[in-house]
C-alpha cells in the first residue's frame, strides 16, 4: 500500500541521507552556524547559571496560563524573527532578479537564489507568519488576558493547556528543522494539488510543511476548546454574558471559529497525507481524484482561520482605544454582534480564494456578495472606535499609537479587501500582488493590535511598564517600513505582477521593487529599535514598576489583582456588578484590592507530560517526513503510554496555604519594604532582587486599608 | 451602565469580592469540554462526508468497481446490529452508575467493549475480503475516500475499546471517584457519538451507494 | 467581423489620482492592468474604477473623520469629556446604514461585472459578436511544466510561447493543463482563468489594438514559473492569414507521441518559441483524457535542487530531442 519513492530509502533510516544536509548551500551554512552560536550562548547561560532546575520547574513543566502564553509569545516572536528575515531574502531577490542580463550567482541563473529555494523561503515565510507568529501570538496573549477579565484562577484545562503550547512548538521546531536537515516544501504556504502530490513535489519538503501544519491545528484546537470551556463555565459570579469585557467576546467568537474551522484543514491536509504516503486519489488529476476538492476544503479552514487572527487583534483595539481616550467603548453590544457576525460570514466566503477557477457567474455573484457583507460589520467596528475617541480624553502613549496605526491599516486593507471582494477585479489580479498587499496590510493589523497589546498588557505579566522612548522609534519606523513596502507593491499590483516570482521578466517593474527594497531597509531599523526597546525596558524595570492599574484609566478585571499578577490569579475572586466593572468602581470610589482572611487555594500541578508529548510528537512528525517506520512507531506507542499514564495520575493538583497567600499578598502590597515579592510570571529569577513598588499606576495600587468596610462576605 | 453609575453606590450592601469561593463544577467544564471535542470531531467526519460527496461521480470511479459492487449488506447489518447493542451495553452500565454499583458499571462496560471488538473483528473480514479481490484505497478516488470513512470510523472504535479497559482499570481502583465519573459520562457522550455517526456511514456510505 | 469597442474612448479620461500618479513616470509604465487594450480587459477597468471612486467616497470622509477625533479629542485639547456617552441611536443607525449601503450598491456592479467578463461566456463579447456576426477564432491551449502550447484546430497549426490573434475578431480558447494547475492571463487583453489537468477550462478575448502583449501563469507551477510567459501578438486579420499561412509550411510535427517528448519538464529561459506546421487533430481531447487515465509527467526530484546544472543537462537533452 506504500508509494513508490524517487531517491534511496532503506529501513533504519529512512529516506534520511547525509545528502539531505545541505551544508554545500552557504545561505544555510550560515544560518546554521548562527543558530547554533545562540544555542551554545542560551544552553551555556543557563548551564553556568544554574538555572536548568529553575527552568524546568516555573517553565517547562508548568500549567500556568499566564506562563504558558509568555512562552507562546516567545516562540511566536521567535518565529516572528525567521518569518521576517525570509521576507527580507525574497524582497532582496527580487530587487536582484529584474531582466534577462541581471546577475545569477550559488546556482542560480538570476539573483542568489535557485527557485527551489526561493520557493520554500516564501513557503515558509507565510507558514510560520500565519501559523507559528500571529498564531502563538494571539493565542498567548489570550491565554495571559482571557482567565484575568473573566476573574478566573486558570483556564479551564492547564494540562490540554500546555499540550497545545509544545505541540504548536513542536511544529515551529520542524519548519526550524527542515532548514538543515532536508528541505521545506516550495509551492506556497497554503499547498497546491496536484503539485504537492509525489509526482511534482518528490522531496520531504512538503511532507515536513504538512506535519508542522497539522501539529499546530492540533495544539490549536486544543486550544480553542479550552478558551471556550473557560469563558463558558469559568466566569467569576456576576458577570453575565453582557457584562464581559469585549475582548473575552472577542475570544469567544475567534476560539469558536477556530473549533469548527481547525478541523476541516486537519482533514484538507490529512487527504494529502494518504495520497503522499498510500497512494490514494483524492487530489490527483487522473484515476478518479479531484483537485478542487482540496481548495475547497483548504480554504474552508482558510477563511475563516483569517478572522480566527483578525477577532483576537479587534478585541485588543476595543480594549486599548477606550483605555486611552479615557472613556467607555462606544456600542458594546453592536461590537459584539458585529465580531459574531465577522465569525459567521467567515464560513460563507471561502470560494473567494478561487474565483478564477472557472465556477459559473452566478456562483462567483454570490461569493462575491457574501464577502462584502463582511464589510458591514468591519465598517461598523471602525466607526464605533472613531465614535469612541469622540467625546474623550485621547492620550498617545504607545499601545494607543499600535492601535490607531492598526485602524488606519484596516481602513486601507478593508478598501483594498472591498475591492478584491469585487470578483471582476480579482479575475485581473488573482494570486498577484495586489491581493499580497491587501493581506499584508491586515496582517499588519494584527501585528500592529498585537504590539500595542504586549505594550498594553505587558506590566500587567511582569510587573513594570516597557520604556516609550526607544519603543516610539520602532513604532515609527515600522510606519515607515509598511508604507515604503507596500505602497509600491499595491502598484505592482496594478502592473499585474503575479507572486512567488523567483525572476522578474520585465523591467520596467524595477523601480517598484527598488522602492519595497528601501522599505525593508526601514524594517530592519525598526528591529534593532525594537531589539533597543526591549534592552532598555528590561534594563530600567525598576523605574518603571506599576501598582495593580497600571495605566490608571484600564477598565477591566485583569487590573484588579496585583502586577505581577500571583500564580494564583486572585487572592478572593472579585464578584462583578457592571459591565467595566473596574472602571464602575473606580467612578464610584471602591476601587480597593481585598486584603486579610486569606484562604488556601487550590491549583494545578505542574507536570512534565505536556513536554514529553510534544517531544514525542515530533519525533513522529520527524520520523514520517524520512519514512522511518520503526521511529514512527515507537513515539506513537510512547505518547498513548503516556497519556493512559497521564490517566492514573491521582496527584494532579496542588493546594497553595493560606499563609503563602498572604506572604504574597504582602510582599505585593507592601513592596518597599524589599521582602519577597509576589510569584509573578518572571518568577524570583529577575525580580528576586528587586523591590516593588507600588501606587505609581493607579488607584489600585496602593491599598492600605487592612480591613475596607466593604470587605467580602460570604455568600 | 452610565444610568446606573449616576446615583449614589452604598458599598456595604454590595458584594465586590467572594470568600470561600467554592471553585467551579468540575464535572460539568469537563463535559461541555467534551461536548467541544466532539463537535470538532463531527466536523472532521462534515468534511469527509462532503468529500465523499464530491468523490461519488461516474467519473471518480476511474474504472475501479462502483459501490454496488463491493458493499455487503450482510457485513454492514452485523456492523450495525453489533455498534447499537455495544451503545446499549453502554446505556444500562451508565444506569448502573446512578445506583453505585461497581459490578454493574463493569460487567456493561465489559459486554460493550466486546461488542465493540465484534465490530472491528466484521468490518476487518469486509475490508479484508475486498483487499484480497484487488479492491484497495489505490483503485480509484471513490475507494480512496470509502475506505478512509469507514477506517477512520473503525479508529475510533478502537480508541474507545483502549478508553473502556483504562476505565474498567481505573473503577477498579478508585472506584467513582471525581475524575472516573466524569470521564465515564464523557465515554458515554463518545461511544453514543460513534453509534450516531454509524448511522451517517450507514446512509451515505452503504444506503446511498446501494442505491446510485 | 471587427468589433470596435466604444467604451475604451470615455474612461482613460476619468483618470482617478492612482492613474494619475503612475503617468508621472511613463506612459509605458509597465502597469498593465492600467493599460487595457482588450474588450474584456477595458471592462474590467471600468468597473474597477466605479469601484474605487465609490470606495474612496467612504474611506475618505472615514480618514478625515477620524483624524479630526484624533485631534479634536486629544487629552488638552478643546474637546468636551463625555466619559459616560457610549450609545446612540442615531449613530448607530448611520454607522449601520454607511456599510449596509455601501456594500448594496457594490455587490449589484459586482454581479453586473461578473456576468460582463464571465470566461465561459463573456457578457460583452457574446453582445458584439451578436452585433457584428462572423467567426471567432478557436485556440486549444495545453500548458505543460512550463511552456504553453497554443495550437489552432481550425487551422491545424500549433505555436509555443507565442499566440497570434486578429485585432477585433473574438478569440475563444479551451484551456488544459498536461501537469499541474497554470492560470491563464494576457493582463492588457484578458484576465485569468485556471488551467487544470484533465480539465478543460473556457475563456475568451478580443484584442481592439495591434500589439504585442505579454501573458504568463499566474499559478504557482514550480521551479520554470517565473519562465513560464508568452508574447501575444495581436494583428490586423489580413497578417494574420499571413502568419497562418506561414506556420503550415513549417515542416515540423506534433502528434500525440511528439507532445509526450514535448510535455516533460522544461525551463523556457531562453523564450524557445516554436510553430508546429500540422497538428493531431484531436490532440487537445487526448491529453485531457491521458492526464484523466492517470497519466503524469514527473518532476525529476534532482532538477529542483540545483538550476544552473539542471539547465546544462536540459541543453543537452534539447539537442538530442525531436518533437
Amino acid at each position: 500500500m506504500l508509494v513508490h519513492l524517487q531517491g534511496p530509502w532503506n529501513p533504519l533510516l529512512g529516506r534520511l541521507t547525509l545528502q539531505q544536509i545541505p551544508y554545500e548551500n552557504p545561505i544555510l551554512l550560515g544560518t546554521f552556524i548562527f543558530a547554533a552560536i545562540l544555542g551554545v550562548i542560551v544552553l551555556g547561560a543557563t548551564t553556568r547559571y544554574g538555572k536548568w532546575g529553575y527552568v524546568w520547574r516555573e517553565w517547562l513543566t508548568t500549567v500556568d496560563h499566564k506562563k504558558i502564553g509568555v512562552m507562546y509569545c516567545l516562540v511566536g516572536l521567535v518565529m516572528l524573527f525567521r518569518g521576517f528575515i525570509d521576507a527580507l531574502m525574497i524582497r532582496t531577490q527580487q530587487a536582484i532578479a529584474i531582466g534577462p542580463n541581471s546577475p545569477g550567482a550559488l546556482g542560480a541563473v538570476h539573483g542568489y537564489l535557485t527557485p527551489f529555494h526561493v520557493g520554500q523561503i516564501y513557503t515558509a515565510h507565510g507558514l510560520i507568519m500565519v501559523v507559528f507568529a500571529a498564531t502563538p501570538l494571539l493565542v498567548g496573549i489570550m491565554n495571559i488576558i482571557v482567565p484575568l477579565q473573566i476573574g478566573a484562577r486558570d483556564m479551564a484545562y492547564p494540562y490540554l493547556n500546555a499540550l497545545g503550547l509544545w505541540l504548536t512548538t513542536a511544529g515551529g521546531a520542524l519548519v526550524m528543522l527542515s532548514l538543515f536537515v532536508g528541505n521545506f516544501a516550495h509551492g506556497g504556504w497554503y499547498g497546491f494539488v496536484p503539485y504537492f502530490e509525489l509526482p511534482y513535489s518528490p522531496g520531504v519538503g512538503v511532507d515536513y510543511w504538512m506535519w508542522a501544519f497539522q501539529l499546530s491545528v492540533l495544539g490549536t484546537t486544543m486550544g480553542s476548546i479550552n478558551l471556550i470551556a473557560t469563558i463558558v463555565k469559568m466566569r467569576a459570579p456576576g458577570m453575565t454574558w453582557m457584562r464581559m469585557p469585549i475582548f473575552t467576546w472577542a475570544s469567544l467568537s475567534t476560539n469558536l471559529i477556530a473549533l469548527t474551522s481547525f478541523p476541516v484543514l486537519m482533514v484538507a491536509l490529512g487527504l494529502l497525507g494518504m495520497d503522499r504516503y498510500l497512494g490514494t486519489h483524492f487530489y490527483t488529476a487522473g484515476m478518479g481524484g479531484n483537485l478542487m476538492l482540496y481548495n475547497d476544503l483548504f480554504w474552508i479552514w482558510g477563511h475563516p482561520e483569517v478572522y480566527f487572527l483578525i477577532l483576537p487583534a479587534f478585541g485588543m483595539m476595543s480594549e486599548i482605544i477606550p483605555t486611552f481616550s479615557e472613556k467607555t467603548l462606544f456600542g458594546y453590544a453592536t461590537m459584539v454582534i458585529a465580531s459574531f457576525a465577522i465569525g459567521g460570514v467567515s464560513w460563507g466566503v471561502w470560494l473567494h480564494h478561487f474565483f478564477t477557477m472557472a465556477a459559473a457567474p452566478n456562483v462567483n455573484s454570490f461569493y462575491s456578495i457574501t464577502t462584502m457583507l463582511v464589510g458591514i460589520p468591519t465598517g461598523v467596528k471602525v466607526f464605533n472606535w472613531i465614535f469612541t475617541m469622540y467625546r474623550g480624553r485621547v492620550r498617545y502613549e504607545l499601545p494607543m499609537l499600535w492601535a490607531l496605526l492598526a485602524l488606519f491599516l484596516l481602513l486601507v486593507g478593508g478598501m483594498t479587501g472591498m475591492m478584491n471582494a469585487f470578483a471582476s477585479n480579482d479575475y485581473m489580479w488573482h494570486n498577484g500582488l495586489f491581493v499580497v498587499a491587501h493581506f499584508h496590510m491586515m496582517v499588519l493589523l494584527i501585528a500592529a493590535s498585537v504590539f500595542g497589546a504586549v505594550e498594553y498588557w505587558f506590566p500587567k505579566v511582569f510587573g513594570f511598564k516597557l520604556e516609550q522612548k526607544w519603543g516610539k522609534w520602532f513604532f515609527w519606523f515600522m510606519v515607515l517600513g509598511t508604507g515604503w513596502v507596500f505602497v509600491p507593491m499595491f502598484f505592482l499590483g496594478m502592473a499585474g505582477m503575479t507572486r512567488r516570482l523567483d525572476y522578474i521578466p520585465y523591467t520596467q517593474w524595477a523601480p517598484y521593487l527598488h522602492i519595497t527594497l528601501v522599505g525593508m531597509a526601514f524594517y530592519v531599523v525598526a528591529v534593532l529599535f525594537f531589539v533597543a526597546h526591549l534592552y532598555v525596558s528590561l534594563r530600567d524595570r525598576e523605574k518603571n514598576r506599576v501598582g495593580a492599574d497600571a495605566w490608571g484609566t484600564s477598565r477591566n478585571l485583569e487590573w484588579m489583582t496585583h502586577s505581577p499578577v500571583p500564580a494564583y490569579n486572585f487572592a478572593f475572586i472579585p464578584h462583578v456588578n457592571a459591565r467595566d466593572e473596574w472602571a464602575w468602581r473606580k467612578e464610584n470610589g471602591i476601587a480597593e484590592l481585598h486584603a486579610g482572611d486569606y484562604e488556601d487555594i487550590h491549583m494545578p500541578k505542574n507536570t512534565g507530560i505536556p513536554l514529553f508529548l510534544g517531544l514525542l510528537s515530533m519525533g513522529l512528525a520527524f520520523a514520517l517526513v524520512w519514512r522511518i517506520w520503526w521511529l514512527a512507531l515507537l513515539c506513537l506507542v510512547l505518547m498513548v503510554a503516556l497519556i493512559i499514564i497521564r490517566s492514573f495520575d491521582r496527584d494532579t493538583d496542588t493546594t497553595i496555604p493560606a499563609r503563602e497567600v498572604e506572604r504574597v499578598e504582602r510582599a505585593a502590597r507592601d513592596g518597599s519594604s524589599g521582602s519577597v515579592p509576589p510569584a509573578g510570571v518572571l518568577g524570583d529569577a529577575v525580580i528576586a532582587t528587586s523591590t516593588v513598588r507600588s501606587g505609581s499606576g493607579g488607584i489600585g495600587g496602593n491599598t492600605t486599608s487592612p480591613r475596607p468596610s466593604w470587605a467580602p462576605r460570604n455568600r | 451602565m452610565s444610568a446606573s453609575t449616576t446615583q449614589k453606590i452604598d458599598p456595604n450592601r454590595l458584594t465586590l469580592w467572594e470568600r470561600h469561593y467554592p471553585g467551579h463544577d468540575m464535572i460539568s467544564t469537563r463535559t461541555f469540554g467534551f461536548w467541544l471535542y466532539m463537535l470538532t470531531d463531527a466536523m472532521v467526519y462534515a468534511a469527509l462526508f462532503a468529500s465523499l460527496g464530491v468523490l461519488s461521480h461516474a467519473v471518480n470511479l476511474a474504472g475501479g468497481p462502483p459501490p454496488s459492487a463491493i458493499i455487503n449488506p450482510v457485513y454492514a447489518y452485523g456492523e450495525t446490529i453489533t455498534l447499537f447493542l455495544s451503545v446499549l451495553a453502554y446505556g444500562y452500565s451508565m444506569v448502573a452508575l446512578k445506583s453505585g454499583s461497581r459490578g454493574g458499571v463493569v460487567g456493561g462496560m465489559f459486554v460493550s467493549m466486546l461488542l465493540g471488538v465484534v465490530f472491528l473483528a466484521i468490518a476487518a473480514t469486509d475490508m479484508g475480503h475486498l483487499f484480497a479481490q484487488g479492491v484497495v484505497p489505490e483503485t480509484s478516488g471513490f475507494l480512496s475516500i470509502f475506505f478512509t470513512i469507514l477506517i477512520y470510523h473503525a479508529l475510533h472504535i478502537v480508541v474507545g475499546v483502549v478508553w473502556m479497559l483504562v476505565m474498567i482499570a481505573q473503577i477498579a481502583r478508585d472506584g467513582f471517584s471525581a475524575n472516573v465519573v466524569y470521564r465515564l459520562i464523557n465515554l458515554r457522550l463518545f461511544w453514543h457519538f460513534q453509534a450516531v455517526i454509524w448511522v451517517f456511514v450507514f446512509t451515505f456510505v452503504y444506503l446511498q451507494g446501494m442505491v446510485a | 467581423m471587427f468589433i470596435k469597442n466604444k467604451r475604451s474612448k470615455t474612461w482613460p479620461r476619468l483618470v482617478l489620482p492612482l492613474a494619475l500618479l503612475t503617468l508621472g513616470g511613463c506612459s509605458r509604465s509597465g502597469l498593465f492592468l492600467l493599460e487595457p487594450e482588450g474588450l474584456i480587459s477595458q471592462t474590467f477597468y471600468h468597473y474597477f474604477m466605479l469601484d474605487v471612486g465609490i470606495m474612496l467616497l467612504i474611506i475618505i470622509p472615514t480618514v478625515v473623520l477620524t483624524i479630526w477625533a484624533m485631534w479634536r479629542y486629544r487629552k488638552g485639547g478643546n474637546g468636551s469629556y463625555h466619559p459616560q456617552w457610549s450609545h446612540s441611536y442615531a449613530i448607530e443607525a448611520v454607522v449601520w446604514g454607511i456599510p449596509l449601503l455601501t456594500v448594496g450598491v457594490l455587490s449589484y456592479l459586482s454581479v453586473k461585472a461578473i456576468y460582463d467578463v464571465n470566461p465561459y461566456n463573456p457578457g460583452v463579447i457574446a453582445k458584439a459578436q451578436q452585433a457584428a456576426g462572423g467567426d471567432p477564432v478557436e485556440v486549444d491551449v495545453i500548458a505543460t511544466d512550463w511552456r504553453w502550447l497554443f495550437i489552432y484546430p481550425q487551422q491545424h497549426i500549433a505555436s509555443v510561447d507565442e499566440l497570434v490573434v486578429p485585432v477585433g475578431t473574438p478569440v475563444r480558447f479551451r484551456l488544459t493543463s498536461t501537469s499541474v494547475v497554470n492560470d491563464f492571463i494576457i493582463p492588457q487583453l484578458v484576465g485569468m482563468i485556471d488551467v487544470m489537468p484533465g480539465m478543460r477550462t473556457k475563456q475568451a478575448l478580443v484584442a481592439d489594438k495591434a500589439g504585442t502583449y505579454v501573458g504568463y501563469s499566474a499559478d504557482y507551477s514550480g521551479a520554470g514559473l517565473s519562465w513560464m510567459h508568452f508574447q501575444t501578438k495581436a494583428v490586423s486579420p489580413a497578417q494574420f492569414e499571413q502568419w497562418v499561412q506561414s506556420a503550415q509550411q513549417s515542416p515540423q510535427h506534433l502528434s500525440y507521441a511528439g507532445f509526450n517528448r514535448f510535455a516533460r519538464p522544461y525551463i523556457a529561459v531562453g523564450g524557445d518559441q516554436q510553430i508546429f506546421g500540422q497538428v493531431q487533430p484531436d490532440l487537445f481531447d487526448q491529453v485531457v483524457g491521458e492526464v484523466m487515465r492517470g497519466k503524469v509527467w514527473p518532476t525529476p526530484m534532482a532538477m529542483t535542487e540545483n538550476m544552473v546544472n539542471y539547465m546544462k543537462k536540459q541543453r543537452a537533452e534539447q539537442k538530442a530531442g525531436d518533437y
